[in-house]
């Protein structure tokens, strides 16, 4: 018996060894830090390291490896705490906001990132009239008629609260948690000159960024590649040891042809796949393709100034119009299934959405060209011949004619135009499809002023301002927050800084005013707004909301701890080659 | 030739190489800067992003570079600055455009260079073979490739290539490794794919333009008075008919450069992801950064004329009955 004790004592000695060192195997080999991640692109190129000067997207993609901000959110839209030690508390009257930093943030020469310097960062160089920041409006609010900046101040090292004087809920979203700090010792040395602090080596070289990032910047080549190297002072790497990849490298190729190339050959490790790739992709063995909701649409305005057609203005004309042109359509037919209905500014992911009491014009039912037809007629644009079917006409008994604008090169735009033709054709309704340069679309079609006057032209002038070229449609695409949406405002209120197609509808601008005020510190009351501005819209057909496109995205097979969703990325720091 | 006539010849080119160098910085800065597009125009797809006000977003980004001066101004800042060195800063790369230069054109030069010789040697040697040898199968067969070299597009030739040699045999990279050191055999093989891109329909024309001068030539009196004298063929050919043949194909090959420099060159770039100087220009056209197109432009420019200047002073040396006093 002891012998047998002693032989299974023995035995299941070896069975937890082996158990243990399995264990062992599985939890640390995947996150072994090797390998250089290339991620190839065919888009253009950062313009600056140097964020507060920024903005594109690149730049600030660039500059986010190697410096966090006080938060992102997951792919449920969690907040996700990274400089930030706690989450932001608000006080109960909404105005004072209570920021703590975590205490191991680091600068490159060893200094403490403090309270100070973010406060410095956004008074000094953010608020100032000397640095020309594109983005102030996050930072600023309206009382008594007059624009003023919001105020920052420093409690304690490691703490600073932003003060007030209205309530918005979406502060946070919109403004407090993409917030970086620059290094208040070295800014100062460059403080009211705008030519130096742009040439700024420390900026462009991002060579002060310490422990804020998972990588360090490396190398730039212009047009090239962007090359970022593993920060082992990470502050997030004694929870997680990561990143795991030697280099993260931004290589730049000139076509999606020549950058899906890259991705079969095995050149790069991660790329956007256009939708009539993915099929292919999908089928290849070492590569994975994930599809996931995004956050822009693509959108339908209809010009309801002067010099757009007279009929746009009647909402039923508006609904005829929309009901013609099927969501479905261009979702199958040209997004090749990639892509979900738009009935609202808010996309589907966001907590606001909503479809309770939102018409879907364009969709299922209302996707219904002979009632589009009845109700033109009933509008007063169309003839009912004796055998009791409409001919949609102008008043004066002439076929309607439309311009529908878009910008060229975009192929998908170019192909939802033609179909929109196509749609529009069925009912009697000639479409004219003017391809425009976006410069061009900008300043011809889009900026307006009032006729005979000296008027600066805006996106959105007086109500009886037009644009130079008169246009009736502009097929375009808008991104849109899906945790914060009350920034469409500027779309959508009359006084907004981008209706350009003089959209006015007096509720709609007290409700966008209402979710920025103190009642809509409750979720559910703001839920409630939402609702009512998505009905409203919806109803109103100022706008045909078509598609909320899909992403594809291709790894090659042995990138894992991917995190899928509409925030992917959120966790890239994670991401890591898996052991062959 | 008088050597005084040959200077005052190159004087009176370089005079001319001011004026038209001046005339090309003032017309590039007037069509970027009056055009209907601002610098800040690539702003607004994020703005509308960021749901900002692009009016205040715009007055920021112009008022930032000091493109919210009067354009005269502007002008007259740029060409003062140029004057003294200082060529301005790149607003689309933050970098000085010196720097960018510096930084970019070995890339564009490499290209260009290794195309040149490859389609410049191929071509003219096949072309001069291809007379030779009229009407024979090697002439029908070099006359058949020099058309289809020419009518192929670079960048499906490029693409082709990549497809084939890249994704199915795996011989080459897909893309231009800026990584790799210069003088090496890897640099040389990273090239390989462009530089047929780039050279094979300048090749196909080159071959096009050596078999015409050739058979031209292989026509004239003094070619059959050397044979007559009972000279090898060796030397008709290399001494008598290639000698005349090369002047009106090295006028085309210049006459090439500035087209590869401004054209070719920017596709081949484009499509193996080779950050030369003229994926740099392409990409600054759109972002309106007018110190580094007009900068380009310059050099595109001073390349022409001087390479012009270049011929002309070659072709003393090659024909010397050309004179120019």
């Amino acid at each position: 018996m002891p012998m047998m004790n002693i032989k299974m004592k023995g035995f299941i000695i070896f069975l937890v060894s082996l158990l243990v060192f399995t264990v062992g195997c599985a939890t640390q080999a995947p996150t072994q830090v090797k390998g250089i991640f290339i991620e190839g692109t065919s888009g253009g190129d950062a313009e600056t390291l140097n964020w507060i000067l920024a903005a594109d997207a690149s730049s600030f993609s660039y500059m986010g490896h190697t410096l966090n901000s006080l938060a992102t959110y997951d792919n449920q839209w969690n907040i996700v705490l990274r400089h930030l030690a706690k989450p932001v508390e608000v006080s109960e009257d909404g105005l004072t906001y209570t920021i703590t930093i975590r205490d191991d943030l680091r600068w490159s020469d060893g200094t403490k990132v403090t309270a100070e310097d973010y406060v410095y960062t956004l008074k000094n160089l953010m608020f100032s009239d000397w640095l020309n920041y594109p983005y102030k409006t996050d930072w600023q609010e309206m009382v008594n008629g007059e624009t003023v900046f919001v105020e920052p101040e420093v409690v304690n090292e490691t703490t600073f609260i932003i003060k007030r004087k209205t309530v918005d809920p979406e502060f946070a979203d919109n403004a407090i948690y993409s917030l970086t700090p620059y290094p208040k010792y070295i800014a100062m040395k460059y403080e009211g000159d705008v030519k130096a602090f742009t040439e700024a080596e420390e900026f462009n070289n991002l060579t002060y960024t310490g422990n804020l990032g998972p990588y360090r910047f490396k190398e730039w080549v212009r047009n090239d590649k962007y090359v970022v190297e593993r920060n082992p002072d990470f502050y997030l790497s004694q929870e997680t040891g990561a990143p795991y990849f030697e280099q993260y490298i931004t290589k730049l190729l000139g076509t999606s042809a020549a950058v899906l190339a890259a991705l079969e050959a095995g050149d790069i490790h991660y790329t956007g796949i256009e939708p009539e790739q993915v099929a292919k992709f999908k089928q290849m063995e070492g590569i994975k393709v994930y599809t996931v909701p995004t956050r822009s649409y693509d959108l339908i305005i209809y010009n309801l100034r002067e010099n757009g057609w007279e009929g746009l203005n009647s909402k039923k004309v508006r609904q005829a119009l929309s009901m013609s042109i099927s969501k479905q359509a261009v979702i199958d037919s040209i997004r090749l299934g990639f892509g979900d209905p738009a009935f609202s500014f808010i996309p589907k992911p966001s907590p606001w959405y909503t479809e309770e009491g939102v018409t879907k014009f364009g969709f299922g039912s209302l996707y219904d060209k002979d009632k589009a037809k009845q109700m033109l007629y009933d509008a007063g644009y169309g003839i009912k011949k004796p055998d009791g079917t409409i001919v949609v006409q102008d008043e004066d008994g002439k076929p309607i004619k439309l311009t529908l604008a878009t910008t060229t090169g975009g192929e998908i735009a170019e192909d939802i135009a033609f179909l929109v033709k196509q749609e529009l054709a069925d009912i009697g309704i000639e479409v004219d499809i003017k391809l425009v340069p976006w410069p061009t679309l900008l300043r011809q079609y889009v900026m307006n002023k009032v006729p005979g006057t000296d008027q600066e032209p805006r996106y959105n002038n007086d109500p009886d301002a037009v644009s130079e070229q008169p246009w009736d449609m502009i097929l375009m695409v808008f991104g849109t927050h899906p945790i914060a949406p009350s920034g469409s405002r500027v779309f959508f209120a009359t006084d907004g800084g981008l209706n350009y197609w003089g959209y006015s509808n007096p509720r709609v601008d007290e409700l966008f005013i209402k979710v920025r005020s103190r009642e809509a510190l409750d979720k559910e009351v703001r839920k409630e707004i939402y609702g009512e501005i998505s009905r409203i819209i919806a109803d109103d057909q100022p706008v045909i909301f078509l598609t909320f496109p899909r992403g594809n995205h291709g790894f090659q097979a042995n990138v894992e701890g991917i995190d899928v969703g509409m925030r992917l990325g959120w966790n890239y720091h994670e991401w890591y080659f898996a052991q062959p | 030739m008088k050597r005084g006539g040959l200077q005052g010849y190159i004087i009176k080119r370089l005079i001319y190489a001011a004026l038209i160098t001046f005339g090309v910085v003032t017309i590039t800065f007037i069509l970027l800067r009056v055009g209907p597009s601002s610098p800040a125009d690539k702003y607004l797809a994020n703005m509308s992003a960021r749901t900002q006000d692009p009016a205040q977003v715009i007055a920021a980004v112009e008022a930032r570079y000091g493109l919210d001066k009067p354009i005269y101004e502007q002008y007259v800042d740029y060409v003062v600055n140029l004057a003294r060195g200082d060529w301005g800063w790149s607003f689309s790369t933050s970098l000085p455009v010196i720097k960018l230069i510096q930084r970019h054109w070995v890339y564009s030069f490499q290209l260009i260079l290794l195309s040149m010789l490859f389609s410049a040697s191929l071509g003219i040697l096949i072309g001069v073979y291809s007379a030779i040898k009229q009407y024979t199968k090697t002439d029908y067969l070099a006359t058949f490739f020099s058309f289809i070299g020419i009518s192929i597009p670079n960048f499906w030739l490029g693409i082709m290539l990549i497809l084939v040699f890249s994704v199915q045999l795996g011989w080459f990279k897909t893309y231009y490794d800026t990584g790799l050191p210069l003088f090496s055999l890897a640099n040389l093989k990273a090239l390989i794919l462009p530089v047929i891109t780039l050279g094979t329909g300048m090749m196909a024309g080159y071959t096009r333009y050596a078999r015409s001068a050739t058979l031209d030539n292989l026509r004239k009196d003094f070619v059959r008075t050397a044979r007559a004298k009972g000279l090898p063929e060796r030397v008709v050919i290399g001494k008598h008919v290639f000698r005349n043949a090369i002047l009106p194909i090295i006028t085309i090959i210049m006459f090439d450069l500035s087209g590869v420099v401004f054209g070719g060159a920017y596709l081949t770039e484009i499509i193996f992801g080779i950050p030369g100087l003229g994926r740099i220009s392409f990409n600054a056209i759109f972002a309106g950064d007018y110190p580094v197109v007009v900068t380009i432009t310059l050099i595109g420019a001073l390349v022409v004329l001087f390479t012009n200047l270049a011929t002309d002073i070659v072709y003393t040396w090659l024909d010397p009955r050309i004179r120019y006093d």
